[in-house]
C-alpha cells in the first residue's frame, strides 16, 4: 500500500569562503552612448550569474540589463576573480562591480555637474538620465553625459572596483570567530509516497522557501532552487558510488549510477523570502549551492512520516527503506508475542 | 603553420581523411534574425528584480553555443589520459615504445615528464600524473595525444605499467585509527582536524530533561556535469600557452597550468568557455596540464574530453560522512547541548577537504540557537576517488543529520516538526556557534513561509494515510 508522509528541513549556509580571502575584481566600462561593458573574471557555469551582475550594473547606473554587455573568464583581458565557487558571486562579485560602476559613474556626475550647474552629490542616476535630485526636470541623457565626458572634458568613465568579504580568523582551540560575512536560510517541505510493501518512494511535492536577501533576479533564484531540488532528490534517494574491495569505482556510468531524471521530478512551489542584507549588493547575498541542502533531509523525515521508519544512510533506495521496514514489523510482532 | 603545412605533413591520406571527418562541418547556411526580440524585463529599469532572460538562453536554444566539444583548432590532435585500475600501488616501469610506434600517435608523455607534478588548493598532494605511486584507481599514469581519439584510446592499451600492488585502505574509520598504514606515508591520514567549542557541553548534558543519540551517514556521489571537463591547448611561437578550459575558476587555473608546466603566468592564456555545469567539479586543473605538454611536444594544438567513465574515476566527489550526534533537551524541546563529531572520507587528496572540514563542522549545529555545543571534525586520506568541492561543501551531509535528528526528537517529546524548529531557530542578532553576531536571518520566515504554502497545519496530510 502506498502511505503518505511529509517532512520538512532547514538550513543555514554561508557565502564566499571560509575565513580566507576570496576577492572579485571588476571594470565597468561606460559607452558614449550609455550603455555599459563589464569586465569580470567569474566564469557563467550555467547559472546566469553574468547576468545578474550585468543587473547589478545597470542598477548602479541607472540603466536597463540589456544595455550591459558582459565579458568574463579570459585570464589576458578580465580582472582576477576568485570564480563560480561558495555561492560567492551575485554578493562578492556582484559587490565588485557595483563598486566599479559607481566610480564610472561619479566620474559621469563630475561631467555632468558643471552642465547641470550643481554640485556632484546633488546627482543620482535612473531611467538612462542623471538627475539633479529633487528637480527631475533638470536631467540629462546618460549617453550625451558619457559622450561629453570622451570628446569634451576627455574623462572617459571606467571604474574598477574590488570586493573581500569580511571576516575574522577562527580561534584554533575553540574555533570562535567570524568566518563569513553573511549566510542565507531556508526550509524545504517535501511530500512523499511510500510503496510499503516494495519501499519505493516517489516525492511528489517540495515546497521551498529560501532567503538569498534581494533577489536580483527572481527568475534565476526559482531557476536555482528547481536545480538544487533535482541534485537533493538523487542524493536522497538513488545516487551511489560504489567501490569493490579493491577499492575500485564499479558503477562509473550513467547506466549503473541512478540518477533522477525529468519523471523523477516533484511539483516544486518556490517562495523567495522577503529579506534585505545591507553588507549585499543592493541588499543580495546568495543561492546557488544552498537549494540543494535540505532536499534530503525533508525527503528522509518525510519517508519516516510515512512509513516509521528512520533510514539513517543515504541513498534511501528502494531496498534500503524495506528493509528498514521489514525489521519493523519483525520487532512489532516480537513485541505483541512477548506482550501476549 | 598554416592548415596546408599541417595537412601535408600528415603520414598518411588515410588519416587525413580520418581527421577531417572529424572536424565539425561548416556552419550551416542558416540565418538567424539579428533584430533580436528584448523581453521587457530587460528593457526596464530599475534593473534589480527584474526577470530578465540570459542572453546566453538565445543561443543554447538555437544551439549555437560553442562547448570545448564543438572547438577545433587547425591541426589538432586527440589526447586521452591512461588510467591505474588500481587504488594503491608502487610503479615500477611504464613503457611507451609500443605506443609511440603506432601510426597516429604523435607523442606520449608519463608522470615523470611533468615539470612540477603536484598541485591542490590546500595542501598540493595531487599529481598531474602518479610518477612513483599510484594512490587511487582513477590516477592518470600516461597520455597520448593522437590524430583521433579512437587511436589515441588504442594506443593506451599498447602502454605497459608494471605495478607493485599494496593494500589499500578504503574505510575512513579504519584509516581515523593511528596504526593503520598512512596512505600518503609518512604523512598522517588524518589530514584536518577542526573544533567549535562554545559553552560548556557537559553542564548542558547535565541540565537536559532528555539526551537523544544518533549516527548518520551519506555517500559518496558525482556531480554529473551534462558537459564533462575538457580542455584544449595551444602554444604560439612566442611560447605563449592558451589554453581553452572548462574550469569555473580560471585564476586558480592559471596558477596551476604555470607551477605544473613549468612557465611564468604571464605566458598563460587561460580563456573559460561556456561551461556545461560546474557544481564545484570543475574548480580545479585536470587535463590542462597535459594537454598544454602534449601540445608542447608536437607543435600542435591538442584537445582532451574526459569520457563519462572518467568523470567518476577521475574528477572529484562529494565527501562520505560519518556523522554522531548527541543532543540534551528540555521537556518543551528546547536544545540545551550538543555534541557532534563528524568523519570525512577525504579519498585520495586533499583537494577542497579544509573548505570542506571547516564549512561542515561550523554548519553542523544547524541554524538553532545552541549554547553549549561541542563539535569536532576529521578528514581522512582513503584510497579511493578523491573528494572535493560540491555544491554545498558538507552542508547538504551535515543538514541529513541535524534534521533526522531533530525529528527524532520531537517525535519522542511529542512535539509538532513545525514546532520544535520554530522554537529553537537562530533569530536576528543570535550567535552562530563560532559566536559571530548574525544578521538579516530568515529561519523562522522562512519556516512560516514554507508551512503556509506547504499546508502544514492541515493535519490530514500525510502521517501514514493511505495515499
Amino acid at each position: 500500500m502506498k502511505r503518505r508522509g511529509r517532512g520538512i528541513a532547514c538550513m543555514w549556509y554561508p557565502i564566499g569562503f571560509t575565513v580566507a580571502a576570496n576577492p572579485s575584481a571588476a571594470v565597468v566600462k561606460v559607452n558614449e552612448d550609455g550603455t555599459a561593458t563589464l569586465l569580470t573574471g567569474t566564469v557563467e557555469t550555467g547559472q546566469g550569474s553574468l547576468t545578474i551582475l550585468a543587473q547589478i550594473v545597470a542598477q548602479e547606473l541607472g540603466i536597463a540589463t540589456e544595455d550591459v554587455h558582459v565579458v568574463s573568464a579570459d585570464t589576458d583581458t578580465t580582472p582576477m576573480d576568485t570564480g563560480a565557487i561558495a555561492s560567492r558571486t551575485t554578493y562578492v562579485t556582484g559587490n565588485a562591480a557595483r563598486l566599479a560602476a559607481e566610480k564610472a559613474k561619479l566620474m559621469m556626475f563630475d561631467v555632468a555637474a558643471p552642465l547641470l550647474k550643481v554640485k556632484p552629490n546633488q546627482l543620482e542616476a535612473k531611467d538612462h538620465r542623471i538627475f539633479v535630485k529633487g528637480y527631475p526636470q533638470r536631467n540629462m541623457h546618460i549617453g550625451d553625459v558619457a559622450n561629453h565626458a570622451r570628446i569634451v572634458t576627455g574623462e572617459p568613465p571606467i571604474g574598477s572596483g574590488y570586493f573581500n568579504p569580511a571576516t575574522v580568523a577562527l580561534d584554533p582551540e575553540t574555533g570562535q570567530g567570524k568566518p563569513f560575512a553573511t549566510y542565507v536560510y531556508a526550509t524545504q517541505i517535501a511530500e512523499v509516497d511510500v510503496d510499503d510493501e516494495t519501499g519505493e518512494v516517489e516525492v511528489l511535492r517540495v515546497v521551498a522557501s529560501h532567503d538569498c536577501g534581494t533577489p536580483i533576479n527572481p527568475m534565476l533564484v526559482e531557476g536555482q532552487v528547481e536545480g538544487g531540488i533535482s541534485m537533493g532528490v538523487g542524493f536522497a534517494l538513488q545516487e551511489e558510488m560504489l567501490f569493490d574491495a579493491k577499492g575500485r569505482n564499479i558503477n562509473p556510468n550513467l547506466t549503473n549510477y541512478i540518477m533522477p531524471t525529468s519523471l523523477d521530478m516533484p511539483d516544486i512551489q518556490v517562495d523567495i523570502v522577503d529579506n534585505y542584507d545591507e553588507t549585499g549588493p543592493f541588499g543580495a547575498k546568495g543561492v546557488g549551492e544552498p537549494t540543494c541542502v535540505s532536499t534530503a533531509a525533508a525527503i528522509l523525515n518525510a519517508i519516516h512520516d510515512a512509513v516509521g521508519v528512520r533510514v539513517t544512510s543515504l541513498p534511501a533506495t528502494a531496498e534500503k527503506v524495506y528493509a528498514a521496514i521489514k525489521a519493523k514489523r519483525a520487532q512489532e510482532s516480537k513485541q505483541i508475542a512477548a506482550a501476549g | 603553420m598554416d592548415t596546408k603545412t599541417v595537412v601535408a605533413e600528415k603520414e598518411s591520406s588515410l588519416l587525413d581523411a580520418e581527421e577531417l571527418m572529424r572536424a565539425p562541418a561548416a556552419a550551416p547556411l542558416v540565418t538567424f534574425p539579428l533584430e533580436v526580440r528584448v523581453t521587457e524585463a530587460s528593457r526596464q529599469t530599475p534593473a534589480v528584480g527584474q526577470r530578465a532572460i540570459r542572453p546566453d538562453a538565445r543561443l543554447h536554444g538555437l544551439g549555437q553555443t560553442r562547448y570545448i566539444d564543438d572547438f577545433y583548432l587547425p591541426g589538432m590532435l586527440y589526447a586521452k589520459i591512461k588510467r591505474a585500475g588500481v587504488a594503491s600501488a608502487r610503479i615500477i616501469s611504464v613503457d611507451t615504445k609500443e605506443a609511440e610506434a603506432m601510426p597516429g600517435v604523435m607523442a606520449v608523455i608519463t608522470g615523470r615528464d611533468i615539470p612540477v607534478n603536484s598541485f591542490g588548493p590546500s595542501l598540493k598532494d595531487q599529481p598531474v600524473l602518479a610518477d612513483e605511486r599510484v594512490f587511487y584507481a582513477g590516477d592518470g599514469v600516461a597520455a597520448v595525444a593522437a590524430v583521433t581519439e579512437q587511436i589515441a584510446a588504442e594506443a593506451l592499451d599498447k602502454i605497459k605499467v608494471e605495478y607493485e600492488e599494496l593494500t589499500p585502505v578504503l574505510d575512513p574509520l579504519e584509516s581515523l585509527k593511528l596504526e593503520t598504514p598512512g596512505v600518503h606515508a609518512p604523512s598522517a591520514n588524518i589530514y584536518g582536524h577542526k573544533i567549535i567549542k562554545k559553552g560548556d557541553v557537559e553542564k548542558g548534558f547535565a541540565e537536559s530533561y532528555r539526551i537523544f543519540e544518533g549516527t548518520f551517514r551519506t555517500q559518496m556521489v558525482e556531480h554529473v556535469p551534462l558537459e564533462p571537463h575538457a580542455s584544449v591547448a595551444t602554444w604560439d611561437a612566442n611560447g605563449r600557452l592558451t589554453v581553452y578550459s572548462t574550469l569555473g575558476r580560471i585564476t586558480l587555473g592559471r596558477a596551476d597550468i604555470a607551477r605544473t608546466v613549468g612557465i611564468p603566468m604571464s605566458r598563460v592564456r587561460v580563456v573559460a568557455t561556456i561551461v556545461g555545469g560546474n557544481f564545484g567539479g570543475k574548480n580545479e586543473i585536470t587535463t590542462e596540464p597535459v594537454v598544454a605538454l602534449l601540445s608542447k611536444k608536437t607543435g600542435r594544438p591538442v584537445k582532451c574530453t574526459f569520457t563519462r567513465p572518467e568523470e567518476f574515476l577521475s574528477s572529484t566527489t562529494r565527501h562520505p560522512l560519518i556523522m554522531d550526534y548527541k543532543t540534551g533537551v528540555t521537556k518543551e524541546g528546547r536544545i540545551l547541548a550538543r555534541q557532534i563529531r563528524l568523519v570525512l572520507d577525504g579519498g585520495a587528496y586533499c583537494s577542497w577537504s579544509e573548505t570542506t572540514l571547516g564549512k561542515a563542522c561550523i554548519l553542523s549545529a544547524g541554524p538553532y540557537v545552541i549554547d553549549n555545543l561541542y563539535a569536532e571534525a576529521f578528514v581522512v586520506y582513503t584510497n579511493k576517488t578523491m573528494t572535493g568541492a560540491m555544491r554545498g561543501f558538507g552542508a547538504p551531509q551535515v543538514c541529513f543529520a541535524y534534521e533526522s535528528h531533530l525529528d527524532d526528537i520531537a517525535k519522542a517529546l511529542n512535539i509538532d516538526p513545525l514546532e520544535i524548529r520554530m522554537l529553537n531557530a537562530l533569530r536576528e542578532g543570535s550567535l552562530s556557534p563560532t559566536g559571530q553576531t548574525l544578521h538579516s536571518v530568515a529561519v523562522r520566515e522562512s519556516l512560516m513561509q514554507a508551512a503556509q504554502r506547504f499546508g502544514w497545519n492541515e493535519k490530514s496530510n500525510g502521517h501514514g494515510a493511505q495515499a
